[in-house]
């Protein structure tokens, strides 16, 4: 079992990796750690995808012996291997942080190096389900179900692929800052994932 | 942890129970999954304020997606 490091991100007024400090007089416990630029883009892309997730329950009420019989045809036992995947992934991230903040280079890189490569087999998993559904006949307009199926699958493995690329850009710089911000961004994919795995691929 | 959870998840859809059987107990342990990834990944467990906000957000999503789920 994967236990959680703590505290990828840095509480920016603790003074030390993880923010594990007792309370005491002067210490600022509601303090938002990290960047606050990224809560926002993860407050955004949660309430992006909320929408989306609550729109596509919205519309399965209209039709849910259709909804029900169009999600058959998805890839749940790959969908779950992928949340595994995902998981792991953000543990490799979280665990680059500490080594950035402990100033071992060569360890973060192969972390992240390591995370991106299980981001790379989430990608492969999610592309082998569209290529099968595609052989099937099944697009977009199909049926309502793979509309948003598509749209949010979709939207969200494109979140991947930037997190990838953003992963490999902090892994060259190096610096804690720079590597806190690129987990930050691959924690919030997780995130997401967490999320949508259940209400399109379970319910 | 998230591991063991996520497995979980797989199991319980994979056993066949349908209706508030599976939808509860699965956007449960996704909720406390997310709780997981903000308090100890993305560090708002040295925040407490904050994480019992992003947590009452998240507490009225899961259950706006399980009435929409029980209801169809």
């Amino acid at each position: 079992m994967i236990s959680s490091p703590h505290s990828s991100v840095r509480k920016i007024s603790s003074g030390g990796p993880g923010g594990e400090a007792p309370p005491g007089p002067g210490r600022d416990h509601n303090h938002l750690p990290g960047d606050l630029l990224m809560w926002v883009l993860i407050l955004s892309e949660l309430a992006v995808f909320g929408a989306g997730l609550l729109a596509f329950l919205s519309v399965r009420l209209t039709d849910p012996t259709g909804f029900a019989e169009a999600q058959s045809h998805l890839h749940r036992t790959g969908a779950a291997a992928n949340t595994l995947v995902l998981v792991t992934s953000g543990w490799l991230a979280a665990l680059a942080t500490r080594a950035a903040e402990a100033g071992q280079t060569r360890g973060l890189r192969l972390l992240l190096a390591a995370a991106i490569a299980f981001g790379a087999v989430f990608l492969t998993l999610k592309a082998t389900e569209y290529a099968d559904l595609w052989a099937q006949g099944i697009g977009t307009e199909t049926h309502a179900f793979y509309t948003f199926s598509y749209l949010l699958t979709g939207f969200h493995a494109a979140h991947v692929a930037a997190g990838m690329i953003l992963l490999t850009l902090v892994g060259w710089l190096g610096t804690p800052k720079a590597v806190e911000a690129g987990a930050a961004f691959w924690h919030m994919v997780d995130l997401v994932w967490i999320l949508l795995f259940p209400v399109v691929y379970l319910l | 942890m998230l591991l063991a959870l996520s497995a979980a998840s797989a199991a319980l859809a994979a056993s066949g129970v349908t209706g508030a059987a599976l939808v509860l107990p699965i956007l449960t342990l996704a909720g406390i999954k997310a709780h997981l990834i903000l308090k100890d990944y993305l560090g708002l467990g040295t925040a407490p304020g904050w994480l019992r906000g992003f947590d009452l957000g998240l507490a009225l999503l899961i259950l706006a997606f399980a009435t929409l789920a029980l209801a169809a």
